[in-house]
């Protein structure tokens, strides 16, 4: 009998609003292990809900979820095809075996651009069906430009595609406190990251290095793992492993950013399917977003913003020697 | 006697103390030391090259405005350099005539790339230790000894040649690869052989001027840096 695990992802328009169980990747415990959530089977297929939102038809978003879509579908070398199958009365909500993506009246989330659920065979660590919805309760855009005061629905979709993959959120994002007690973006490096920008901006319809390297780490083409290197090491605080530090990996030759977890109680991390060369390592504190966003287990946010003392090659088709950045408390 | 032969010493001294100051005159009517046509010339030197940049990098995130590209975030900025290191160098040459020589050298250093971090938000400024590289150097050069006699023992020469140059990162995982040009100029100092005609051994030293393409650098760029370099060697 299949065992389902409901996982569910959100993009907020401020941090404080989203139910989530979600880091990079999403997960399932399979035999005790735990494995990526992906589909199985390709191209995946959806279904955009008929339902209008606020703003925007339920034709202008499939519109907006189409180009998105092919935006993930060129992401190389990551090997996805998703693949609209039509329009459906059905809502996007539940375990009705369609994939579904569609407005719908969440007032209850009134923080939450949209969310998307994501239902995994706990047996395989297959996912089996993925729902998204828009939130209505916002005003959205489909304007090539974007329009001041909206949404743009593109950047919303690219997000929560992201999420019916089987990707978690990115941390690469720096935020401040409003006036208001609320978190503003003040510039993030990931489409996957949990805040999006500001009403009125498109710059999230483009992938970033961190988006490609979670979404190659999931659906890798053959070469992938000849043609990409990883980083491994391990992030303490007075030699004790330090529970979710966000670990950058920046290549000052190409400027890419990826990032990644510190993951248990060794503080040991992982960053994986990075371009072969060598990276600076940052790690900092879950410090630009409510740590729920990422993990759902309490992480520990007290040290300092810390340099691993030497830069690290990943190599070609392999890992760098582990590394020990060790942090301190604030 | 005593006295006779002590005034003696001293006008020897006094004598060779007017020839050592007064050498540049005199030796114009000597013979000019020379290499040992058809023969080869080991070599051992030590050589300290200097630090030189390899790149200033940005770390940006797409900031928050409208537009299709708003002014991005910096997250810090990175400023690398290569340090200066002091490596041993060994020579093989060969001498076709008296004055050309071809030579053929391997060295090997460690160098750091130390990174200087700026303009984080939340961290200090600060120079990070660094990575240490292994780093290998082949080369081949051509010294023309400069027709210039100012010594029975001394000859200046310019040399000019390239080598490729292998970097390999810390751990060994990643190795980048690049060329070096050089020019320069140096003297050999015969303690014996320098007629050109029997085993020779000396003193070597030059500085040079080195330009580095590819191998480790954040902006590709050609860098450009000194170096010195003093040994020995062996006319054999």
């Amino acid at each position: 009998m299949r065992r389902i695990l409901a996982a569910t992802a959100a993009l907020c328009l401020t941090a404080g609003g989203s139910s989530s169980l979600a880091y990079l990747k999403l997960g399932a415990i399979v035999n005790g292990r735990v494995v990526d959530a992906t589909w199985h089977q390709q191209p995946i297929g959806f279904f955009i809900s008929t339902r209008d939102g606020s703003g925007a038809t339920a034709a202008e978003l499939r519109g907006a979820v189409e180009r998105a879509a092919a935006t993930w579908s060129s992401a190389e070398p990551a090997s996805v095809r998703l693949q609209f199958q039509g329009m459906t009365n059905a809502l996007a909500e539940g375990a009705d075996g369609l994939n579904t993506i569609g407005f719908l009246a969440r007032p209850d989330l009134d923080r939450v651009l949209a969310l998307t659920s994501v239902m995994v065979d706990s047996a395989t660590g297959a996912i089996y069906e993925a729902d998204i919805v828009i939130n209505t309760s916002f005003a959205f855009s489909v304007a090539p430009g974007g329009q001041p005061g909206r949404v743009d629905l593109e950047s919303v979709a690219l997000h929560e595609l992201g999420h019916f993959l089987g990707l978690g959120h990115s941390a690469i994002g720096e935020t401040e406190i409003t006036g208001g007690g609320t978190r503003r973006v003040t510039g993030h490096g990931a489409v996957m990251f949990p805040i999006a920008l500001s009403a009125g901006t498109i710059a999230e319809r483009v992938l970033q290095a961190d988006d490609i390297a979670g979404v190659s780490d999931l659906y890798p083409t053959g070469a992938v793992a000849f043609e990409t290197g990883g980083i491994v090491g391990r992030i303490t605080k007075n030699g004790q492993g330090v529970r979710g530090a966000h670990v950058i990996a920046f290549n000052p030759e190409t400027g890419v950013l990826i990032g990644g977890f510190s993951q248990g109680a060794a503080g040991d991390f992982v960053i994986a399917r990075l371009p072969p060369g060598a990276y600076i390592l940052r790690a900092e504190p879950l410090d630009d977003a409510d740590p729920s966003n990422y993990f759902p287990h309490p992480v520990d946010t007290d040290f300092r913003v810390t340099y691993a003392p030497r830069m690290v090659a990943a190599p070609k088709g392999g890992a760098s020697p582990p590394i020990e950045i060790r942090v301190l408390p604030r | 006697m005593s006295f006779l032969r002590q005034g003696g010493r001293l006008r020897h001294c006094v004598l060779a103390a007017v020839l050592w100051w007064a050498w540049p005159a005199i030796a114009v009517a000597q013979q000019a030391p020379a290499l040992r046509p058809g023969h080869f010339t080991l070599g051992a030197a030590v050589v300290r090259a200097g630090t030189y940049d390899i790149g200033d990098a940005t770390a940006q995130l797409t900031g928050n405005a409208p537009g299709v590209s708003p002014p991005p975030f910096t997250l810090f900025q990175a400023r690398s350099r290569l340090t200066a290191a002091t490596l041993p160098e060994f020579t093989l040459g060969f001498a076709f005539t008296r004055r050309l020589a071809l030579e053929a050298g391997a060295s090997l250093s460690s160098p750091r790339v130390a990174v200087a971090i700026s303009g984080d938000q939340e961290a200090p400024a600060q120079e990070l230790p660094g990575e240490q590289l292994g780093q290998y150097q082949f080369e081949a050069a051509l010294t023309w000894q400069v027709p210039m006699r100012i010594h029975r023992r001394i000859a200046p020469f310019a040399i000019v040649g390239g080598g490729y140059l292998r970097q390999l990162h810390e751990g060994r995982t990643v190795v980048e690869t690049g060329e070096v040009y050089f020019a320069g100029a140096g003297a050999r100092y015969w303690l014996r052989g320098a007629s050109g005609r029997s085993l020779a051994f000396g003193i070597r030293g030059d500085a040079r001027l080195n330009v580095r393409r590819r191998g480790i650098d954040f902006e590709n760029l050609t860098r450009s840096y000194p170096s010195l370099s003093l040994g020995v060697f062996l006319g054999l």
